[in-house]
């Protein structure tokens, strides 16, 4: 009970108040711990805990691949990686330098040498520094293998982005009619074309919806058609009467329309969130220093 | 209810004189950071509500309200969906590490979870992204199997690692959505750009999908691609909400407490900014607090 209740409940309390304090506190020990010190011991059990996970990594794979389950074959390809991720990183230093070109092998190097007759010597480059040394190996395999899955891994990210909005923009009920107008809205505002769209256009578009409302509403065509008539007219009377240019009343101009809702509807909702998620981080800490909240210890 | 608004509003005062008794103190002797006054007086009077709160709690014997949060409601509904069609779990803490607070979180609804599908003897899957993590989700995981009377249905492999890198990690994800194809997909944590990724696939295999993060930029994506969102406190109250623990509600009430008092005082600020504006006063409250 001591050890897997008590002290786990103290320690969490202590360092928590501790690194709440060195906010406060002008003592330089408090402060080096609390932004250094402590990031660091987190740090270093990380560096120690990824063995861990590698090795359930590999456990796990590898027992994928020994029975033949769904999809072994990508467990090969995983197990067939790491060792290759992990050859590469510790045991090849995979740059060797003549003069300012880099060569993956010893053997290259020195044929290169031979073949141009030059008196230059191989120069291995420093372990450590191979990692990072353009033209390596390891370089290589992250550039030409790592880099591009991840991109397109990264570039799925417009399909789902476009399947996604095709579903959250259908009109099914008020709110949702919303997201779609405003989201045309914001598309719209953001293309060169949108600055090409009259507010009179958007006048027009404006008064024909709200004719599709009130018929929606009342069901009388007369008072529609009555609605859309005297709509459109008062807009192209008043329109014509004060010249309005194509920016003009600037409420209905697209460009400034999606600024206003990106400005104050949208950002007055994330702020919103926003405190939430700041009170919410704010309490559920504290519920950790007070010992309040004990779920982490599998209470 | 005066009592208790009377006990906040003298503890408001004496923090707010202890803050001031602080700033004055010489040189010499102040270890305290001036510059962080409103911070200061702010985390005090969060600790003292919460506090209190709790303190009334414990001591009352009334059940405190709490409201329904959909999204919670779900969670159960999602483990009896698995159960039904004999389809496993598949539960997402997040990309990051037990540093962040959304993890920490999300491994704590785990364990709620875990309850759950311990007895309902559903299949659980755990993909983490951090070595720490899978630690400390099994130790989670482990102890739920344990409280349910349910050890032999433990496995440690149900919580597995597979690699710290973002995307490497959504791809063998998004590998185990469409090759397990798990009834319920729950993701809870901090998420970046994967979000989508993790969304998206979870909706094209049917699965029921329920997420909850504190990453503003994320739940957008969330909302539109899940069934359920927590979303931002109401993630961080998920524990509270799943234990029905009257200590943990009254840290929500305290939330709760503290909102009404944040609104008042924004209000109070536009108002002496408005007045400093319009040359009505010479106070900005807003400039004296330095904010």
């Amino acid at each position: 009970m001591l050890l897997k209740r008590y002290i786990p409940i103290a320690i969490v309390a202590f360092f928590g108040a501790l690194t709440l304090s060195a906010w406060f506190i002008d003592n330089e020990t408090i402060e080096t711990f609390a932004n250094d010190d402590a990031t660091q011991f987190f740090d270093i059990i990380a560096a120690f805990a990824v063995f861990l996970g590698a090795l359930n990594l590999l456990k796990l794979q590898f027992i994928k691949v020994l029975k033949q389950q769904s999809g072994w074959i990508y467990s090969a390809i995983a197990i067939a990686s790491f060792f290759f991720a992990f050859i590469i990183g510790f045991f090849i230093r995979g740059a060797y330098f003549v003069g300012e070109d880099v060569y993956f092998s010893q053997k290259a190097a020195e044929a290169a040498i031979l073949g141009s007759g030059s008196s230059e010597v191989v120069v291995p480059v420093d372990w450590g520094a191979h990692v990072q040394t353009d033209g390596s190996l390891f370089q290589w395999m992250f550039k030409y293998i790592f880099s591009p899955l991840s991109a397109t891994m990264f570039a799925l990210l417009a399909f789902f982005v476009a399947s996604a909005s095709f579903r959250a923009f259908r009109a099914r009920n008020f709110e949702a009619s919303l997201l779609l107008v405003a989201g045309i809205i914001i598309m719209l505002g953001r293309v060169p074309i949108g600055s090409l769209i009259s507010s009179w256009t958007i006048m027009y578009i404006l008064a024909f919806s709200i004719g599709i409302g009130i018929n929606s509403y009342v069901k009388n065509r007369n008072v529609m058609f009555g609605w859309i008539l005297g709509s459109c007219g008062a807009i192209t009377g008043f329109g014509m009467t004060m010249g309005w240019p194509i920016d003009q009343p600037a409420i209905f101009f697209l460009p400034a329309l999606q600024e206003w809702i990106y400005l104050v509807p949208n950002l007055a909702g994330s702020r919103a969130i926003l405190i939430g998620i700041g009170l919410g981080i704010v309490a559920t800490s504290l519920r950790y220093i007070f010992g309040l909240e004990k779920s982490y210890l599998g209470e | 209810m005066n009592n208790k608004f009377t006990v906040y509003a003298l503890g408001i005062v004496g923090i707010v004189l202890l803050t001031l008794a602080l700033s004055v103190m010489p040189d010499s002797l102040n270890f305290f950071r001036e510059d962080k006054s409103a911070m200061f007086v702010f985390t005090l009077i969060v600790i003292m509500i919460m506090l209190y709160e709790v303190k009334l709690a414990k001591n009352s014997s009334e059940p405190i309200f709490l409201r329904t949060i959909p999204g919670l409601k779900a969670v159960e509904e999602a483990v009896g969906r698995s159960t039904e069609m004999g389809r496993p779990i598949l539960y997402v803490p997040g990309i990051m590490d037990m540093n962040e607070v959304e993890t920490v979180a999300g491994v704590v609804v785990l364990g709620h979870v875990a309850n759950m599908t311990a007895q309902y003897e559903t299949e659980l899957d755990v993909p983490v992204a951090r070595a720490i993590v899978m630690q400390s989700a099994r130790q989670v995981t482990k102890e739920a199997y344990l409280t349910q009377g349910r050890p032999e249905m433990f496995n440690e492999d149900m919580v597995h690692y597979i690699t710290d890198d973002q995307f490497a990690y959504a791809a063998a994800v998004n590998g185990i959505m469409q090759r397990d194809e798990p009834a319920a997909c729950l993701y809870m944590g901090k998420f970046f750009a994967e979000s989508l990724l993790f969304a998206e696939t979870g909706n094209s295999i049917g699965a029921i999908q329920i997420a909850g993060t504190g990453s503003q930029t994320q739940i957008p994506f969330f909302v539109t691609a899940c069934d359920y969102t927590l979303m931002g406190e109401e993630f961080f109250a998920a524990s509270a909400y799943l234990s029905k623990q009257p200590e943990l509600i009254a840290g929500i009430t305290a939330q709760d407490i503290i909102k009404i008092i944040l609104v008042g005082f924004i209000l109070l600020l536009i108002v002496s900014r408005a007045f400093f504006d319009l040359g009505v006063t010479e106070f900005n409250l807003v400039t004296w607090l330095g904010l």
